[in-house]
């Protein structure tokens, strides 16, 4: 276990920036996860951690190393790739010991490893199949048994879960994130996955064309987003946004005025509100009604609100029919302003 | 979806078949069968597909005639030796050209690829102006080095590197956060997984250097350093008219090699080939 220090970290190819000078502190055996959008450059910064990609300026340390020309077997990391990258010609059991064989570890020495690993993530059973007779769970099974057998200081992810199915997802990120609590090593985790970021994350990275946008823990960025991207990208449904003016009388929208909570000021701004932050109310704003979508426990409505269209999520079965209209409330204590030039946060 | 065919269509796709093959086996066939009949039945007219005298002493005169025994070696330890040559360079070769980033990588490859546009007959006398030079002529040597420096290995390493080029770059990115270097990553993760390709290129450079014609008749002149396929030429009589059938007793044994590689190692060919998607 290690803490990992990003610090000032840069990455071009040729003339073009992918990484602008990244910052971040991971502290030991804390899981930081990632995320972003396809091209933001998490990926890329997981590589750089590995030695995978060279830094082009600024440093990265893992424990009071800096790695920055260490070759990746050099800095006591191990990784688990999206496609797994178990070597198609050797057993489970081979790939599970293949590292340590090849740092000079003892027979003796491999086989307990081994069976430690595949004890702890139930592969006793499969060592000695071949990775073409595995499922896709048990494939990233043995991958995370790959990396754990060798007790690294680091554990790093690149997105391990995009190639299962949706429910296998579910029961992966569960044995990800006990596996993580049980070893305590610390663990850099890339997802494009926002639920997944959210639901395994200590603290979560949030990026966006190869800038940090945001650290924080995953209620802390989903409470105070710093700016409007980072409110986007986290949350599903994302957050209705109403572009508008700060008055006296509330936010003046297209056709809609919304009430402010007090101490606001500024001019030109965007209304921020996430769709569970709405309740149906007789006294509310007058809002007409697109689709209605029955999830069991929420009903989730596509609405018009003035000339901005919104989601709301309501506990409540609601029975509305499309062109109807229902009265609806935002919560003023869940209102996120955002400066409409900048995007920054400014309540 | 896959359609049953009916009985009728079936059988008439198996006569269509059988028809189509004919060119392919009768040549074959007809080596065969000639190598056991005495050499006037060859001519007799109409042909006789199935021998009327069987004369099986054809096959103990190819060893009277020539050192056959010796011209059969030659022919298996030069295959052999090329074909170990071939795979070791062309799998090198293929790998650095597909994995390794460098500068004028493509560009190199190109001039490679462009050795294949030329003729051997084009190169054959300056190559033996080379080996004369270096004291090779009648010696194997310009039969190894030629194939392995040659076209041959060029086709060879352009297989391996569009075998290397889809192997998941995942894989030798894993071997390197194993602790592997570049030459392990080659050899113990590349290497191993590539046995379709290098099985393609096994077979193929053996059948090449086996066939192999010109080379032979151009760097050497002694009998007991001949190959095969110059062996077969040499089997005439006083007035120099072809013994053929026991040409034909020579060239069947010839073949046996052959169809026995293509027999054991036909999927592997395929497979090969499928894998390095020159399959068509």
């Amino acid at each position: 276990m290690a803490p990992v220090t990003l610090h000032h970290v840069k990455k071009s190819y040729g003339d073009t920036a992918i990484i602008h000078g990244v910052d971040i502190d991971i502290a030991d055996g804390e899981f930081v996860v990632l995320v972003g959008p396809s091209g933001c450059g998490k990926s890329t910064l997981l590589r750089m951690i590995a030695g995978l990609e060279t830094i082009t300026d600024g440093e990265v340390s893992i424990g009071s190393r800096v790695v920055n020309d260490l070759d990746p077997k050099d800095r006591d990391i191990a990784m688990v790739f999206q496609n797994y990258a178990l070597y198609p010609h050797m057993t489970v059991e081979t790939n599970m010991g293949f590292s340590l064989e090849h740092r000079g570890a003892s027979k003796a020495e491999i086989a307990e490893r081994v069976r430690w690993a595949a004890g702890i993530l139930g592969l006793e059973p499969l060592l000695k199949r071949y990775p073409r007779q595995l499922s896709g769970g048990q494939r990233q099974r043995v991958a995370m048994g790959r990396a754990i057998v060798r007790n690294p200081q680091v554990f790093l992810f690149d997105e391990p879960l995009s190639n299962l199915d949706a429910k296998l997802r579910v029961v992966m990120r569960g044995e990800i994130k006990s596996l993580h609590q049980r070893l305590g090593v610390t663990t850099v985790y890339v997802t494009h996955d926002q639920i997944e970021a959210m639901t395994m994350a200590d603290k979560i990275v949030v990026m966006n064309a190869g800038k940090v946008e945001q650290i924080g823990a995953p209620l802390d960025l989903y409470d105070r987003p710093a700016n409007q991207f980072v409110a986007s990208f986290i949350g599903s449904p994302a957050m209705n946004f109403i572009g508008g003016r700060i008055t006296t009388e509330g936010f003046v929208g297209a056709g809609v005025t919304l009430p402010l909570p007090a101490g606001v000021s500024g001019e030109n701004a965007v209304y921020g509100i996430r769709p569970e932050h709405f309740e149906l109310s007789p006294d509310g704003l007058p809002a007409t009604v697109l689709l209605v979508e029955p999830m069991g426990s929420e009903t989730q409505v596509t609405m018009t609100l003035g000339e901005h269209q919104i989601i709301g999520v309501f506990r409540e079965r609601v029975q509305a029919k499309p062109g109807s209209t229902i009265t609806i409330k935002p919560d003023i204590a869940n209102i996120h302003l955002f400066d409409a030039g900048t995007g920054l946060r400014i309540n | 979806m896959k359609t049953e065919l009916s009985p009728r269509v079936k059988v008439a796709l198996y006569g269509l078949m059988c028809v189509l093959l004919i060119p392919f086996v009768f040549p074959t066939w007809w080596m065969v069968t000639s190598s056991v009949k005495p050499i006037s039945d060859i001519f007799a007219f109409p042909p006789d597909l199935w021998p009327r005298r069987f004369d099986w002493t054809t096959y103990g005169k190819v060893f009277e005639l020539q050192p056959f025994a010796q011209q059969y070696w030659n022919s298996a330890y030069i295959a052999a030796v090329v074909t170990l040559g071939t795979m070791v360079f062309s799998s090198m070769a293929g790998y650095a050209f597909a994995r390794i980033k460098f500068p004028g990588a493509n560009l190199l490859f190109t001039i490679v690829l462009l050795g294949l546009l030329i003729p051997s007959e084009v190169t054959i006398v300056p190559l033996f102006q080379m080996f004369l030079k270096w004291g090779m002529i009648n010696t194997h040597w310009p039969l190894i080095l030629v194939p392995i420096f040659g076209a041959p290995s060029v086709f060879a390493t352009f297989v391996m590197r569009q075998f290397f080029i889809a192997l998941p770059g995942e894989l030798e990115e894993a071997a390197r956060v194993d602790g592997l270097g570049r030459f392990k990553i080659f050899w113990i993760i590349a290497l191993p997984l590539a046995k379709p390709a290098l099985g393609a290129v096994a077979i193929f450079t053996f059948l090449h250097s086996w066939n192999l014609y010109l080379e032979p008749i151009v760097f050497i002149s002694a009998r007991n350093m001949f190959t095969l396929p110059q062996a077969l030429t040499q089997f005439t009589d006083a007035y120099g008219g072809a013994m053929w059938n026991i040409q034909m007793a020579a060239a069947t044994m010839t073949a046996l090699p052959v169809l026995a590689v293509f027999i054991i190692a036909q999927k592997q060919f395929v497979e090969g080939l499928a894998h390095t998607g020159l399959k068509g």
